[in-house]
């Protein structure tokens, strides 16, 4: 048993008090966790939030434009977190997680300060590094699987800044390094993912790695530099080499993802069909409009004919909820309605107008309104 | 990967879950049941989203081409086509599954964008012609109470909110320089319309789906109109203690409830009032900073306090 957090028997009864919900009372679970205490997904991301913004005060208070005051802001964070999990024995509760992660940010931040000759937060310093490796530090003391995936996808865009990317780049194609990096994480990610782990987190940062890594690494292979490069001669060569790496990695998501029943695999393949629609956009000559239109269809089609193939349950795969509880994902589910709803319904007045309601002011049926 | 089903034997040998309870964990746990609802939902929103954006597109690039009443009448075409999965699915007595319910969501958001769209071309409202915010929320709630469907519900209170005058997002809310009184008027006025709908729906049917839809309109509303009027004096005397009653009627609800968004409303939204109320009279910046730490600091505590007092909800 230990002080500074929970032993993996622990974490696992921890896990499960959090899946059964009421349907174990927390007694019987708390003497079995070691009187380690978490707190729901909604509390644990406002809670995270809350760490942070206070150390960012804190940090303020101290002296934004002093490099000591980073240091003093930085220790100071992390003592909080650490006395919160020793002496109050949280885990996962979001604001020793949020403190601690501004703390290690905070402690880099200063730690660049001695670095010299300094060449700033651009990207492929070495500054940027000490950055994404106090995030990364963070996120494994915390068994974070958010902090550690964001360092990681960090990590990936920073191997595709540094100059030696740029000098393969300029061989292979703009942007396919770090598509290949971030690829070849995904697919470590995904193998090491079936073995067994005693602690849930250590699968979770796995499933999170597995399930954003295709898309981030090929959010930076889009961005307009690299389709500068890809205009150049050798640019189809390296678009078919992306498409191949990421039809290889879907295939293999999909595999895994139905045959072992796991979530973060279908969304990993999910993410590289979604990378897929965008690069077979690239070699075709439709307009924006009509391939958005026609993936959109695509899309749902594709749902409405799982939707009925799952109808009945088949071999223990079914399309019902697994739970009636509202979670995180109902929540956003509203709002992404609301937002969709917005994005069609004529525009809302602008505050700060003197008009009464009913008044509203015409935005169109699109994105901006204006015909 | 990962199993817990020593643990959750352990716990049914110990007599503390049921066999029932038991059973499902295990199957859950071991995939012998597999939910693809999360998957589905994703699809499907970026399908939706995809056409949307995509035919807001075609409407503003190729307006000239087409033709106004060849638009209108391809966008209801298409409206009408995407509602069928719904129409069946009432007059065969079954429940939307989610992509039923989402295609009737794009239903009527093309309905909406042929609506906006029309009387744009043809004013067929004339001056009036903004009152359309008010006919969309009640034509998408008449289609939400037909198919019962709490995402057209979202897309009714809107509407509303957009008739009104709010936004009804998040971004709206941050966008303090234009949080007015008369701003928190119009949200507060909002929020009680739809508080008092969703009092009518639960009076008229007690197992109503939609009650957590407008909740949470209901509340955000509630609240941004409160920091509204936290931000101006005199408004800022009715504001704070409005602010303070919303925040114990929130926090109440979720403890009854055992909803945890409602905890985080009531707590969170009341620091934000707190803070936007006092800083601005505050001198000095270590001052204000050190008066949002201590409030942030003893918004963690009053949130991760009440947070253990919430009853767990069902699995």
């Amino acid at each position: 048993m230990s002080r500074w957090r929970p032993s993996p028997d622990e974490e696992r009864w921890l896990e499960l008090a959090s899946e059964l919900g009421a349907a174990v009372p927390r007694a019987a679970v708390t003497g079995r966790a070691g009187g380690w205490r978490s707190i729901g997904p909604l509390a644990r991301i406002a809670l995270f939030l809350l760490g942070i913004v206070a150390a960012a005060l804190l940090f303020g208070i101290l002296g934004f434009g002093n490099e000591t005051s980073l240091l003093a802001a930085g220790l100071i964070s992390l003592l909080a977190a650490e006395w919160l999990t020793v002496a109050k024995r949280l885990h996962a509760s979001g604001i020793e997680e949020g403190l601690c992660v501004a703390g290690f940010l905070l402690l880099g931040a200063w730690i660049t300060t001695l670095i010299a000759p300094r060449s700033g937060y651009a990207t492929g310093t070495v500054e940027t590094l000490v950055l994404i490796a106090a995030a990364g530090a963070a996120g494994l003391r915390r068994l974070n699987p958010f902090v550690t995936t964001c360092a990681v996808l960090a990590f990936v865009y920073w191997v595709g800044s540094t100059a030696t990317a740029h000098a393969i780049d300029q061989t292979i194609g703009g942007g396919v390094t770090a598509v290949t990096v971030g690829c070849a994480l995904a697919a470590l990610a995904l193998a090491l993912g079936v073995r067994e782990y005693r602690r849930p987190s250590h699968d979770r940062m796995l499933d999170w790695l597995v399930a954003t890594l295709p898309v981030a690494a090929y959010a930076q292979y889009a961005t307009p530099d690299a389709y500068e490069v890809l205009r150049s001669p050798g640019g189809g060569t390296s678009r078919l080499a992306t498409a191949a790496l990421l039809l290889a990695l879907g295939a293999a998501m999909l595999f895994v993802g139905v045959r072992r029943r796991r979530h973060a695999p279908l969304l990993g393949f999910m993410g590289c069909v979604a990378c897929l629609a965008v690069e077979m956009r690239q070699v075709t000559a439709l307009a924006t409009e009509t391939w958005l239109i026609l993936y959109g269809f695509a899309a749902l089609v594709a749902g409405v004919a799982l939707d009925r193939y799952l109808r009945q349950p088949r071999n223990g795969l079914t399309s019902a909820a697994p739970t009636h509880r509202e979670g995180p994902l109902d929540v956003l589910q509203t709002a992404g309605a609301a937002v969709l709803t917005q994005r069609t319904a004529p525009e809302p007045l602008p505050s700060g107008s003197t008009v009464t309601p009913g008044e509203g002011r015409f935005g169109g049926g699109g994105a901006t309104g204006s015909y | 990967m990962h199993t817990l089903e020593p643990e959750l034997r352990a716990l049914h040998a110990a007599g503390v879950i049921d066999d029932a309870t038991a059973a499902r964990a295990l199957a859950l746990d071991r995939g012998e049941v597999f939910s693809l609802h999360q998957e589905l939902r994703a699809t499907m929103y970026a399908g939706v989203l995809l056409v949307v954006v995509g035919l807001g597109l075609v409407l503003a690039r190729n307006l000239e081409r087409i033709g106004p009443l060849a638009i209108v009448l391809a966008i209801a075409l298409a409206a009408a086509a995407c509602g069928v999965p719904a129409v069946r699915a009432k007059r065969a007595g079954r429940a939307l599954t989610v992509a039923g319910d989402y295609l009737l969501l794009l239903a009527v958001l093309l309905a909406s964008t042929d609506l906006a769209y029309a009387e744009r071309q043809f004013t067929l409202l004339g001056p009036l012609w903004s009152w359309h915010l008010l006919l969309l929320a009640v034509v998408h709630a008449a289609i939400a109470y037909t198919f019962a469907s709490p995402l057209v519900l979202a897309a009714s209170l809107t509407s509303l909110a957009g008739w009104f005058g709010v936004g009804g997002t998040l971004g709206d809310a941050l966008h303090f320089s234009y949080s007015t009184p008369m701003l928190g008027a119009r949200a507060l006025a909002c929020a009680a319309v739809i508080a008092a709908w969703r009092h009518a729906d639960r009076r008229a049917r007690p197992d109503t789906p939609f009650s957590n839809v407008f909740d949470h309109y209901a509340a955000n509303l509630a609240f941004w109109g409160a920091i509204a009027w936290c931000l101006e004096w005199p408004w800022l005397a009715v504001g704070l203690p409005l602010l303070a009653a919303l925040a114990y009627a929130s926090v109440r609800h979720a403890l009854d409830t055992g909803r945890e968004a409602f905890l985080v409303y009531g707590i969170v939204y009341a620091a934000i009032g707190i803070c936007a109320a006092t800083t601005p009279r505050l001198h000095g910046t270590t001052v204000s900073l050190g008066f949002v730490l201590i409030v942030v600091c003893a918004t963690a505590a009053t949130l991760w306090q009440l947070r253990r007092r919430l009853r767990e909800p069902s699995p």
